[in-house]
């Protein structure tokens, strides 16, 4: 008995959408146009994020020790930073190395290479290079170095600070965020209006029979159902129009955006694979409720049951 | 079978359709309601299939107290009483079989149950040989015949049918009043609206003549006096 109801109401409603196919059309378009908007601003979210722990990675404060600190001593320093609750790792560089490295830089300049070359013994230091857990934590550290016990060792300090550039991604991440949010709140309102007005269509199109329908007894239920069901299809169709279409579309971007970064791995296909039951779900769930909901309210303003 | 207890119906921004309106009609009766354009017949039909509420007053059919009914069984009150009017409500892109079965559809009949229950009413109308042709491929009265086998196809105990002849000629007329007769005689109670004259005075059937919306006269074999 309920199946045979559920077959009917199927049918019906799949009748319903083939008889107005045009707006029906439209409707799954508005549908799947306010999908890809919400799909691109977590795109956008995803990147930005990226781009944003990227960064972060990169910051860091460097100590230049003085030259003539020894290496024992350079042990213990670290030893005892690396101790602290606030820090994540501590890499050490020695004397030697930095010269190698600083030679290396500036290997085409006669007049610093003649400069070292008259120096009998190594000018620069070790450099300790500190990493905090998080990026709020640099003070407290920085404010530890400026303690005697280190900061007598110490010749400078380096925080090489990119907040600046963390704050400038933020903003640029916002202004997309708003825009693209504003963009898919619009598409959604358009969407409820039209499943709004295309259940409208409907129950006009559809006036004889329903008429009928009540003459003959068939159940409220039963002449409600197929409308909702019909808005459901639409949303159901639209939703998985966009990620269809989106699928391809961000596989293309793809490249574009790792090259962007340096070649970062951002993988924003793999993103919406990982959480696609997730992202999908949620957003088949929503699109449902929200088409019942606006189907319900033209059901009750224009199907007298 | 049908009773009518006091019964009045306002339409807003109108005089009464109904004033004071009492009747009573025994299981097995063949009525017409006559009366003037605008006189309240098809307000009467349209109250006892629940379209409308009365204002004032009572209805019962078969027993049950229909004047508050609630919504959701008034679909269970219209499968006990079959409706026809003048312009058929058939739908044109439905075989005569499909717009019989769309009545057993809707209240989720098996397809067991639509394969056996229609053949036996189009057969009771006589459209067995039709089955497959749409409306517009029909007569008048071939039409009015298909509503009336739809109508059916609930057993209902009581048929309504508003001026089920309306749209039809005389010999189409004569066919369909026949129809009615033999429903009749299996046991159904009819209550027939029309406006025909020859129809109701060849009946020879109880009449109930509305003026204004209050009954006028009520015959057991009545005449066609307006
Ligand atoms: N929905 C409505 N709203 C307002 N007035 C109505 C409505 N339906 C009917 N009326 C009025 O109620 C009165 C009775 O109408 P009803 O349809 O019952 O007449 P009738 O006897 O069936 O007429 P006819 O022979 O022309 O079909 C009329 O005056 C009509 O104008
Ligand atoms: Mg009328």
């Amino acid at each position: 008995m309920f199946l045979i109801a559920l077959n009917r109401t199927l049918l019906f409603a799949l009748q319903s959408f083939w008889r107005n196919i045009w707006l029906s059309l439209a409707t799954v378009f508005v549908v799947f146009l306010a999908f890809v908007s919400v799909n691109f601003l977590l795109a956008v979210n995803y990147v930005s994020d990226s781009a944003i722990n990227l960064v972060k990675e990169r910051i860091d404060v460097s100590v230049y020790l003085k030259p003539e600190v020894r290496e024992s001593k350079i042990a213990e320093i670290k030893t005892r930073l690396e101790s602290m609750p606030q820090v994540r790792e501590v890499v050490y560089r020695s004397a030697q190395e930095n010269l190698d490295s600083f030679k290396q830089k500036h290997e085409g300049d006669a007049n610093i290479q003649e400069t070292l070359k008259e120096l009998d013994s190594n000018p620069m230091g070790g450099t300790l290079v500190i990493r905090a857990k998080t990026l709020t934590e640099y003070p407290e550290i920085l404010k530890a170095l400026d303690d005697p016990t280190y900061s007598d060792l110490i010749e400078e300090k380096n925080f090489d600070d990119n907040r600046l550039v963390i704050d400038r991604i933020n903003a640029i991440a916002d202004n997309i965020k708003k825009v693209v949010l504003a963009v898919s709140l619009i598409f959604i309102i358009i969407a409820v209006l039209i499943v709004f007005n295309t259940v409208r269509i409907a129950i006009f199109t559809h006036q004889n029979e329903i008429a009928i329908m009540k003459l003959v007894g068939a159940g409220n239920w039963f002449i409600r159902s197929p409308f909702i069901l019909e808005s459901i299809l639409c949303g159901v169709f639209g939703c998985f129009a966009a990620f269809v279409f989106l699928y391809p579309l961000l596989s293309l971007i793809q490249p574009y955006i790792s090259d962007f970064f340096n070649g970062a791995d951002f993988n924003i296909v793999g993103y919406f694979t990982d959480n696609f039951l997730v992202i999908f779900g949620i957003e088949l769930v929503a699109i449902i409720i929200i088409n019942i909901i606006s189907s319900s309210i033209a059901i009750g303003k224009y199907l007298n049951v | 079978m049908i009773h009518l207890d006091n019964v009045s119906k306002k339409f807003q921004e109108g005089a009464d359709a109904l004033k004071e309106v009492s009747i009573n009609i025994e299981p097995g009766e063949f009525v017409s309601i006559v009366g003037q354009s605008g006189s309240g017949k098809t307000t009467v039909v349209r109250l006892l299939i629940s379209e409308i509420r009365p204002d004032v007053g009572k209805i019962v059919i078969g027993g049950w107290d229909i004047t508050d009914i609630k919504k959701h069984h008034v679909p269970l009150l219209r499968r006990q009483i079959g409706v026809v009017f003048q312009d058929f409500k058939l739908l044109p892109k439905k075989t005569v079989f499909e717009n019989v079965a769309f009545a057993l559809q809707v209240s989720g009949a098996t397809r067991g149950r639509i394969e056996s229950v229609v053949p036996q009413v189009l057969n009771i109308v006589d459209l067995s040989n039709k089955s497959n042709r749409y409306p517009q491929e029909l007569s008048g009265g071939e039409r009015q015949r298909v509503a009336i086998a739809r109508s059916l196809i609930h057993r209902p105990k009581v048929l309504l049918a508003d001026e089920p002849t309306g749209n039809l000629d005389a010999l189409n007329t004569k066919d369909i009043i026949d129809l009615l007769l033999k429903i009749n005689e299996f046991g159904t109670t009819v209550v027939m609206v029309t406006h025909n004259k020859e129809i109701v005075n060849s009946l020879k059937r109880r009449v109930i003549t509305l003026e204004d919306g209050r009954v006028t006269q009520d015959h057991k074999v009545g005449k066609y006096i307006i």
